[in-house]
């Protein structure tokens, strides 16, 4: 008997779950089911059985690990459903979260609202006590305070308290007491203390942070157990593991206890799986959806962390893996400015009305709608049939673009198509360029059914001669989920520099880290032999104030006086590869040493598959397509693209139809298939 | 115009546009990033942008709005002074008699080239911290003329073949303190205008020199048709306003009135701003530039019109400026002091010109906003020994920002900080700032009663203490506003004014001058207050749960609420929040 391994990423409008038996991979998708997500779940649980050809007692009795990416923490903090927070702060700095940094505006709008707080300042309690940046106690912590703002957030009432004093991560010791106090006179009310959620400098930082892990106490934790006691309640006697946001998997009890880090679950599994599909060093993993467009990077067969990610009105303050979201999916809908320029987006269509397509009552042209005039999506096959399209409606809406612009409606259809490729494109180059990356040196993987009708000319204007379109394209995230590590994070700050470098400080602290990974993996359930640790430090040049991180190895014996100096060019190899600029003799500031926590023993093997030479694609006719280059219509011949054998190969231009995504392949591009169904879109060298 | 939009492909436009956007962005990242000293890298006091070989800009992407809006003046002078510009060169410029706001602001420009033909200036321009004035600060009020502003660049070749001139970098290394940071800043200025040489190059290879010099064309009537529009929609008419610097002892002992008459004419779509009815240069650092005066003509005009209108050359075009020669917000006669040129002076004719549109009447127009010198923006210097050598250090802390003015539908914004800033200005970390410099950071909060009243009010000031934890210390500051504060419109009331104050050992306060150097001791601190925005319309008109709810933060008395607003509230039954007592408003406001 087969087993199988299961994985399930819920959306905002679908749940799309991946299951594997070792021999294929089906995925599935169900309606999304809010409040009661897990109603959702467990009914793709149900598809996924019988795609498998078994009812779900027998499915969940033979399934060794369910992994699970969710919204339900991100919803929340968008929706502003999170629990009330009282926030406990060093005296004379109340309004760290109404200041922030400062926001982001655009240099020539005042007519905007400044945003509100996380945590109003009703709710923020300041205590007398300081610790200075090097550690030293400059006034002792007044308890009293502590025990009145006890008493004032009794009478608020709060959900949950957070604390961050200044500068906990050069002293906790105030934090700590503080801790100590609150739990000792409100025993049940959840406590975040920010130098053992996020231990870096930059208050704003670090208290948004614990705000925001306070808040979501009362949500992730009633969310994973009515989802585990549904899936226990079925049969399900395996290990449930939540994504986190840094890339990786944890059990349900760790994610309970630093809820922060199931915001973002989902997404941030797209990468990991682009990672298993594709052995290039360097990557774009894009997927566009109905209303937006997720993109991340790959550099060096490493996934990209960022310490700016934003959420609603603040910044996480938490490192997560980078992917960025902007508001381009099939539901933007294309508009024309009083300069006469044509915008595409962020307003969305949405799921109702919906682009005009639909023919729901949409009337204003959108992505989707743009797509359909110019023959790229089938009206008689969108989601393999299921969704009949009403072409005259979305030339109706896209006419009315066409008249603004003095084009026309087949060519104002290419102008939507192509700007919003332009609003992709930005986002990706946000995500490469902006970071040092070339994308031309880059490979792409497509997620998202709405991606591969769009890909091959933005893969031609970013000049990237090969991308793959995944067979599980229209279920990525959810594939990540049965191919991603098991991986915890754990990091201290310590200031040192290569002058005086203090190697009795930093190996201590590199053990004392050490120790906490292996417990992490130890609960996690991984074997010995599948554990494996990665060390990186953050720097800086003396007087900079953002640091580059850079990865190292310690030896056995840990750091020794020898290895300063290749700690050093490490630095300033990676300050050249960003900022172009190096400083050989300049001084190199270490802050912050992070050990990641790594169980290898990944669900699945997926692995590029070798392609071979084969196979054929059914042809499916000829359809009317307008391409830009041309710019006129021609008929391009359609191939079936469902359960492809390997190594068939198409010449663009042609489309390959699938139930869940169209490829439009270019004049110059080719498609060879492997052996998981995967597309790879190369230059035709006969073409 | 409309002709050559016919030509330009509309959707290629906005791909360079767009592309052009990212590339300065990219640039900017990197000086943010790769600098050292506090008010770059910490507060984002830099700006990067793109223009044409023959100076007209093309595109800024986040800068700060004084920093770029009469950039043509800055590349100008190097075709003019130079006639063997080349491939690999770098142009470094800090006067303001060769088109820079002031002498802070040094300036790298690197033309970018494709096959063999200049085609562009990438431009790079940061506050630094120190230019080796007498005083180790970049604000001199009291300096009347060049000669007692530091070093000066005066539009110098610093770099042939993208190698440093070793004599160039010489002259800063010497004259400037804490060298190693001036040239870290640089440093960051090369990397980032070499990443933009680059990319541009690349672009131009990827679509031609010949498309290219399309777009850029296209682009400017663009933006020249955008701004046209803006301006068709206002009324036409001539306002003036008139704004007023504090007395400057010495300098100008009555304050400096300024007054901006702008005429709006929809027809042809044009604003003129006429600022040759103000004084003669006063004999102090407070003289604007010419790239001051001109750029702020434009983004006192520019904050009035739809944000997203590109801000180039074509758009610039639809804003007449009229200047004199000698005037104080004019074209200074050489060699008058403009050290600080970008502020205080500035922030005032910001003002007047945004303010000429409240008295249209609403829902046109802003209130004043605060500018800000006060001390919350200090420029520190002293010695930090706290890991054993003793260092010199010399660093301007963005610690306070001011607040932002009133307008129709809104609030000031917080994090303003000054008219010539567009509240893009970073609020720096406090521990980052303690991190690297010997202070603490007692206290930085918003201050209780400082917002401008209105149906929109003013933004609240900032208030906070520092001090030093190594022994003695030096604070410059120049604060306008602790006497003249930001004015409300259309019935609106003024913000609260700046205030610089010392603790002295025993505990005691003792209120410091407004333009000034103070010297703390062990165990005395600086407490500072910033300026708060105006406010716009009537309070009495103000939403009641709005006024709730500033008392409920803190940023309101509930007695201010009452007086001043009419408002009556109680607190609700925890005790803490607060709730608008209707049936009493209703009756105070009715016998207001």
């Amino acid at each position: 008997m087969s087993q199988f391994q299961v994985s399930i990423d819920i959306g905002g409008t679908f749940t799309d779950c991946v299951v594997s038996d070792g021999a294929r991979l089906a995925v599935v998708k169900a309606p999304s089911t809010p409040p009661a997500f897990e109603q959702g779940f467990m009914d793709a649980l149900g598809l996924a059985a019988r795609a498998f050809g078994c009812d779900l007692d027998d499915f969940l009795a033979r399934t060794q690990r369910i992994v699970h990416g969710t919204t339900v923490a991100t919803n929340a903090l968008v929706e502003g459903r999170a629990g009330r927070v009282g926030l406990i702060c060093t005296a004379g700095h109340p309004d760290v979260l109404t200041l922030r940094e400062a926001p982001r505006k655009r240099a020539f709008d005042w007519r905007l609202d400044y945003p509100k707080p996380f945590v109003p300042r009703s709710r923020t309690f300041e205590v007398r006590g300081r610790i200075d940046a090097r550690g030293n106690e400059i006034a002792p912590l007044a308890e009293d305070d502590v025990r009145a703002a006890v008493d004032h957030f009794k009478r608020c009432p709060v959900d949950a308290i957070a604390v961050c004093l200044l500068w906990s991560v050069a002293d906790p010791a105030h934090e700590r007491r503080v801790g100590e106090i609150v739990r000792d006179l409100w025993p049940s009310v959840p406590v975040t203390l920010s130098h053992a959620l996020n231990p870096i400098p930059r208050e704003y930082r670090r208290t948004i942070a614990s705000a925001i892990d306070a808040s979501l106490h009362g949500i992730v934790p009633a969310y994973l157990g009515r989802l585990e006691n549904a899936v226990r309640d079925a049969g399900f006697a395996g290990t449930l593991l939540v994504a986190n946001c840094q890339g990786g998997m944890m059990t349900v009890g760790e994610i309970a206890a630093r809820p922060i880090h199931a915001v973002m679950s989902g997404p941030t599994l797209a990468p990991i799986a682009a990672l298993a599909l594709s052995d290039e060093p360097d990557i774009v993993v894009i997927d566009m959806g109905g209303t937006t467009f997720d993109v991340s990077a790959i550099r060096a067969r490493s996934l990209i962390r960022t310490t700016e990610a934003p959420i609603v009105n603040d910044l996480l303050g938490l490192p997560k893996i980078d992917v960025r979201s902007v508001g381009a999916g099939g539901g933007s809908i294309a508009w024309v400015d009083s300069g006469g320029l044509l915008r595409v987006g962020p307003v969305s269509a949405g799921a109702d009305p919906g682009p005009a397509a639909y023919g729901r009552g949409g009337t204003r042209p959108t992505v989707t709608d743009a797509n359909l005039v110019l023959g790229l999506l089938d009206p008689a096959y969108f989601l393999g049939g299921r969704l009949p399209l009403d072409a005259q409606a979305a030339h109706r809406a896209v006419a009315t673009v066409a008249d603004a612009l003095g084009l026309e409606v087949a060519e104002a259809a290419y102008a939507i198509h192509v700007t919003s490729n332009e609003n992709m494109i930005a986002a990706i180059e946000d995500i490469t360029v902006n970071e040092g990356i070339d994308p031309r040196e880059s490979f792409l993987v497509a997620g998202g059914g709405a991606t591969a009708c769009h890909i091959g000319e933005m893969a031609r204007a970013l000049g990237i001669a090969r991308f793959m379109v995944p067979g599980v394209a229209a279920g990525l995230s959810a594939f990540g989920g049965l191919v991603t590590d098991i991986r915890g994070e754990e990091t201290a700050t310590l200031h040192t520099s290569d002058r005086h470098f203090a190697l009795d400080a930093v190996n201590p602290t590199l053990a004392s880290l050490r120790e906490r990974a292996e417990h992490f993996l130890e609960r996690a359930g991984v074997p010995v032999a599948e554990r494996r640790y990665e060390y990186a430090f953050q720097a800086r040049y003396k007087y900079q104030s953002w640091e580059i991180e850079a990865v190292f190895e310690p030896g056995d014996g840990g750091l020794g006086a020898g290895d300063v100096p290749a700690l050093s060019a490490a630095f300033h190899d990676m300050h050249e590869r960003i900022h172009t600029i190096r400083e050989d003799d300049g001084e190199v500031e270490f802050t912050t040493w992070t050990v990641r926590a790594i169980g290898t023993g990944s669900a699945i093997e997926a692995g590029p598959a070798a392609t071979q030479a084969g196979g054929r694609l059914p042809e499916r006719g000829t359809r009317e397509v307008y391409l830009g280059e041309e710019r006129a219509f021609r008929a391009l011949p359609a191939y079936d693209g469902n359960a492809p054998a390997a190594g068939a190969e198409v010449a663009g231009p042609a489309l390959i139809d699938s139930d869940t995504t169209t490829i439009l392949l270019l004049a110059g591009q080719r498609a060879r298939t492997d052996a998981h169904g995967n597309f790879h879109i190369f230059p035709d060298e006969n073409g | 115009m409309a002709e050559t939009q016919e030509r330009f492909d509309p959707l290629l436009m906005a791909v360079l546009s767009r592309r052009l956007e990212a590339i300065i962005r990219e640039m900017s990242n990197t000086v943010m990033r790769a600098s050292r000293s506090a008010v770059i890298t910490n507060a984002r006091d830099m700006s990067c942008g793109i223009l044409t070989y023959d100076h007209r800009l093309i595109c800024v992407e986040e800068a700060m709005p004084i920093h770029v809006s009469a950039l043509e003046l800055t590349t100008r002078p190097i075709t003019e002074l130079f006639d063997d510009v080349k491939e690999g060169d770098a142009f470094f410029n800090n006067s303001p008699y060769h088109g820079v706001t002031h002498h802070a602001d040094m300036t790298l420009c690197v033309p970018v080239f494709a096959q063999g033909e200049p085609l562009f200036w990438v431009l790079s321009r940061s506050h630094h911290a120190d230019v080796g004035a007498p005083e180790p600060t970049t604000y001199l009020p009291y300096a009347a003329t060049l000669y007692q502003e530091g070093v000066h660049f005066p539009c110098v070749r610093i770099q042939e073949g993208r190698e440093d001139k070793a004599d160039i970098v010489r002259i800063g290394l010497q004259k400037i303190r804490a060298p190693h940071v001036w040239y870290g800043d640089y440093r960051a200025q090369v990397g980032a205008c070499r990443i933009g040489e680059r990319r541009l190059k690349a672009l131009v290879e990827h679509y031609g020199a010949d498309t290219i010099r399309a777009f850029v064309e296209a682009w400017m009537d663009y933006g020249a048709r955008r701004a046209a529009a803006a301006i068709r929609e206002l009324p036409a008419g001539t306002w003036r306003y008139t704004c007023s610097h504090d007395p400057i002892p010495g300098v100008a002992e009555d304050g400096i009135p300024i007054t901006a008459a702008v005429t709006i004419e929809p027809e042809e779509g044009v604003i003129t701003v006429d600022l040759r009815d103000n004084p003669d240069c006063v004999p102090g650092g407070v003289n604007l530039s010419e790239a001051c005066a001109a750029g702020s003509c434009r983004i006192g005009v520019f904050y009035n019109l739809d944000p997203t209108i590109p801000h180039n050359d074509g758009s610039a075009s639809r804003i007449r400026v009229l200047l004199r020669d000698g005037c104080v917000v004019g074209r200074p006669t050489f060699p008058a002091g403009t050290s600080v040129a970008t502020t205080n002076v500035n922030d005032r004719l910001i003002n007047a010109v945004q303010c000429c549109f409240a008295q249209i009447g609403a829902p046109h127009g802003l209130a004043e906003g605060g500018g800000n010198m006060s001390a919350g923006l200090g420029v520190v210097s002293g010695i930090d020994d706290r890991d054993g050598a003793p260092v010199p250090y010399v660093n301007q802390f963005c610690t306070g920002l001011s607040g932002g003015p009133g307008t129709h539908g809104h609030d000031g914004w917080l994090t303003y900080e000054a008219p010539d800033g567009g509240g893009v200005l970073v609020l720096a970390s406090i521990e980052i700032d303690e991190a690297q410099y010997p202070v603490l950071m007692e206290e930085r909060r918003i201050a209780c009663d400082t917002m401008g009243a209105g149906r929109w009010n003013g933004a609240p000031a900032t208030q906070g203490a520092y001090r030093s934890l190594t022994g003695p210390a030096s604070v410059f500051y120049c604060s306008d506003g602790d006497v003249n504060p930001a004015q409300g419109v259309l019935g609106g009331r003024a913000g609260a004014p700046s205030l610089n104050r010392k603790r002295e050992a025993g505990g005691g306060f003792r209120t410091l001058p407004s333009f000034h150097e103070e010297r703390l001791a062990e165990g005395e601190a600086i407490h500072y207050r910033t300026v708060a925005g105006g406010g716009y319309g009537d309070p009495l008109e103000r939403d009641p749960a709005a006024v709730a709810d500033d008392v409920s933060r803190g940023w309101l008395s509930i007695e201010r609420a009452l007086n001043v607003y009419r408002v009556a509230l109680v607190r609700a039954a925890n005790g803490i929040d607060i709730v608008v007592d209707e049936e009493r408003t209703r009756l105070l406001r009715a016998w207001a």
